[in-house]
């Protein structure tokens, strides 16, 4: 039998409303509000054996402090799944679920399991990173919820297949993977049911749903190039060569920023590539084609630019999903802006 | 004029034959109607002669051996029987053909290639169906080649899986490709062509058991009824990103890279003018077998005249400069135009830097205001998360999707035809150093797996949302 641990709010650990709201973690040896319905749920493949209680605004005001306070009493115990919420349209409480899970996930490798309902902006920012049913917008639908949460944990206990997001009724996390066509049909045929639909006017779906994307105005142009602050920024994976930063080869999930305020290039031996996508040979023997130092520093020489950037970023393309090219991107030009660099040669492999 | 053998009417010297035909009456191709004769094989045996009876095809190892020796670029050959079911996976596998010969209206089942250049899709061709000639290396794989399980978990990944195959395993003097991740496979391509015309030869004054009949009338001749419905086109991008010759698909034994897009009878694919070709990660590929069985232009046969006018096939191209992506996209989009096309099925042979090609196709032709279902499979990276289309646009809102590359197998230790260590050795697509395991135990990349996401249509796999 597997062993669950249960997050909720200070609501429904029964502390109180929103004067209670900045509760620090409370960590019961028993299981308190509807965490007992859940471990109903969930027998006998799964025991539920405590719950953990938190004030929503203490949980995402504090988060660090609050994670350390439960890291340090989780590190003690032994579970197999986690689940948090349902969180219904609570927004703070859905917010406070998907950092739990993502955390315990990222710390523990367990499966995690909430709840919340699709207009929960906890659904948007932790969708990708945890198993999110879909919810009902309040606790009246507490039954249903929960009853959904425990039916996937106990797919999960039970080493059952677990079917597409769709079947199972959480939110997708970005994850595509191939399955058996559920009607065991040839594409051919399911070629000319859509084109048939499609010439009639009638609905049909896609195998492949195309997001729709998000434009970026470019920036505007340079007005003085030879007075400019220069900064390189790379999917190269060009690192130093012990990696300090522990960037992954492929499907990278982190950003590294260095030094190169010495540097009039990147010697081979100090700098190598840790791209998976490509033979590094060619790079790791000159790493500045891949961050183009030697070829900036001749140009700052020659004042055809101010300055080039003390440090430069990398990340590794390969594999590296839009999510995360995203973050990445917001976080390293936040700190451009905040050094007053006015532009980015960004080297791609 | 000198008349060679087999009572061809038109040819004289040479491969290609002569581009007057002596009389020009016989030389007129008025009529594309195709006969398919069906055989229907359930089982194939070696025994003295090679001949079909009542479902069993009977094979004579030394005779079809001499015919794979006329190359002597074959150095060893070996012939050997699977059927569904059997424990055994073959790697790394080259090539899949339908054993075939024409009866009547042309003078080979490979145009162009084999015989001289005529066009294909008229006249009586004789299947042997049910069943393949497969073509695997002895020892050496590559890139391009695949591995396919006739039992376990796997067998139903691919159509050869469930159908009974001859395989010829061989080996070439082809040095100079002996240790390139490319490989044309010239030597071993050609053989099994040569073998599939054979074998076919045995049925070739016998009664089929059903003969079915592929008969479109030009455009103009189709009918008031027929006229009302709408027009539908099959848009195949096969692939032909290669830029040195001897590895793209051809079309007529003309390397694809070097056409533009062009308007095709569907009866030409399924009398044999295309052959596969010898690049790209097998998974994505098309088969021979599956340019000329091609289950999509049945399918819209079928529909033809009920629901849908099947004017014919729109064949492009997939290119690997952005130039040459855009004049293929454009004077596609044109032909259809001008051929007053509502819908179109869009098709591409491979995954990644084609899928430019395949998404900006789709796009241009929405643009011209004709409604597109796409068809080809996905890559979604190791971890699932990567965007499975290397180019992706909202317009695209029909897509059927047949596989995905990245997905992980694993394989028990199993009986082996070739050489499963060409799968860790040689570059395959979907395997790597290591993923053998010392007890014969291993794990590949769907990539790898023969033909295996089946975009000419027989895929009955797709992708979903985890």
């Amino acid at each position: 039998m597997l062993k669950a641990i249960h997050y909720i709010n200070q609501f429904f650990g029964q502390v109180g409303g929103e004067d209670a709201a900045d509760a620090k973690p409370i960590f019961h040896d028993n299981l308190v509000g509807c965490s007992m319905m859940l471990n109903q749920m969930v027998k006998p493949d799964i025991e539920v054996t405590n719950t953990i209680v938190c004030g929503d605004n203490y949980i995402t005001n504090h988060t660090d402090e609050a994670l350390k306070e439960i890291f340090a009493w989780l590190d003690t115990k032994k579970f197999d799944i986690f689940f948090a919420g349902p969180a219904f349209m609570a927004g703070r409480y859905g917010v406070g679920c998907g950092i739990m899970c993502k955390a315990v996930a990222e710390r523990y490798h367990v499966p995690v399991i909430t709840s919340m309902n699709e207009e929960n902006p906890g659904v948007e920012e932790y969708k990708s990173v945890c198993c999110i049913f879909k919810g009902g917008r309040k606790a009246t639908f507490m039954k249903d919820d929960v009853t959904a949460m425990a039916a996937f944990a106990k797919k999960i206990a039970r080493g059952e297949e677990l079917l597409p997001a769709a079947q199972e009724g959480y939110f997708p996390r970005g994850i595509r993977a191939e399955i058996p066509q559920p009607d065991g049909r040839i594409a051919a045929d399911r070629v000319i049911d859509m084109l048939l639909k499609k010439l009639k006017g009638e609905p049909f779906q896609t195998e492949l749903i195309i997001p729709k994307m998000e434009k970026i105005p470019p920036a505007p142009a340079l007005k003085d190039l030879a007075h400019a602050t220069i900064a390189l920024v790379s999917s190269s994976g060009v690192v130093p060569v012990d990696n300090p930063d522990r960037i992954q080869s492929a499907s990278a999930q982190k950003w590294g920023k260095y030094d190169i305020s010495k540097l009039d290039n990147l010697p081979e031996g100090v700098f190598k590539t840790i791209h998976a996508g490509f033979d590094p040979a060619a790079m790791c023997h000159i790493p500045d084609r891949g961050i183009p130092v030697d070829a900036m520093r001749y140009f700052e020489k020659q004042g055809k630019i101010g300055k080039l950037y003390d440090y430069f970023y990398v990340t590794v393309g390969t594999g590296t999903t839009q999510a995360f090219a995203a973050k990445f991107g917001r976080e390293i030009a936040a700190e451009l802006n905040a050094a007053k660099v006015d532009a980015v040669v960004l080297t791609a492999t | 004029m000198e008349r060679p053998g087999r009572g061809c009417p038109v040819i004289s010297k040479g491969h290609r034959g002569d581009l007057i035909p002596a009389n020009l009456e016989e030389g007129v191709i008025s009529v594309m109607r195709l006969e398919i004769g069906a055989f229907h094989v359930t089982d194939i045996k070696f025994g003295d002669h090679t001949g079909y009876s009542k479902g069993v095809l009977t094979v004579n190892k030394e005779e079809l051996l001499k015919v794979v020796k006329e190359d002597e670029h074959i150095t060893t050959a070996d012939l050997k029987i699977v059927h569904p079911g059997d424990e055994v996976v073959l790697c790394p596998v080259k090539e899949a053909v339908e054993m075939r010969c024409k009866v009547s209206g042309g003078h080979g089942i490979f145009p162009g290639v084999l015989s001289e250049m005529e066009i294909a899709g008229s006249g009586r061709t004789h299947c042997l169906q049910g069943c393949s000639l497969l073509v695997v290396g002895e020892h050496w794989g590559g890139f391009q080649d695949g591995l396919i399980a006739m039992g376990g978990k796997y067998q139903h990944h691919t159509i050869f899986g469930d159908m009974v195959n001859l395989v010829l395993v061989a080996d070439t003097d082809e040095e100079f490709e002996k240790r390139e991740q490319q490989k044309k496979n010239h030597a071993l391509r050609w053989a099994g062509m040569r073998l599939a015309e054979y074998v076919g030869q045995c049925v070739k004054d016998l009664e089929p058991e059903n003969i079915e009949v592929y008969d479109l009338p030009a455009l103009n001749e189709r009918g008031p009824e027929v006229d009302k419905l709408p027009r539908v086109v099959y848009v195949l991008q096969p692939q032909t990103q290669m830029e040195a010759m001897g590895y793209n698909t051809l079309i007529y034994g003309w390397d694809g890279n070097h056409i533009l897009p062009t308007f095709m009878h569907p009866n030409e694919l399924l009398d044999g003018c295309m052959v596969s070709g010898s690049f790209m990660p097998t998974s994505s590929k098309i088969s021979t077998y599956e340019f000329a069985v091609n289950p999509m232009i049945k399918k819209l046969y079928e529909q033809h005249g009920k629901t849908i006018n099947f004017l014919g096939v729109v064949m492009s191209t997939l290119n690997v400069k952005m130039d040459e992506k855009a004049r293929c996209v454009k004077m596609a989009g044109q032909i259809c135009t001008s051929l007053g096309v509502d819908a179109a099925v869009v098709v591409e042979e491979g995954y990644g830097n084609p899928d430019v090609d395949y998404t900006a196709m789709l796009v241009e032709l929405e643009r011209l205001g004709i409604k597109t279902i796409g068809l080809s499979d996905e890559c979604t990276g190791r971890d699932g998360a990567s965007q499975p289309l290397v180019s992706m646009n909202p317009a695209t809102d029909a897509l059927v999707s047949t596989g995905n590359v990245s997905q992980m197998y694993e394989f028990p230790k199993m009986e082996v035809i070739g050489e499963l260590e060409a799968l860790a050795r040689d570059g395959n697509s979907g395997g790597w150093e290591g993923c053998i395991r010392p007890d014969g135990s291993f794990v590949m990349e769907n990539n790898g797996m023969f033909c295996a996401n089946h975009i000419s249509g027989y895929s009955k796999r797709t992708c979903a949302d985890f």
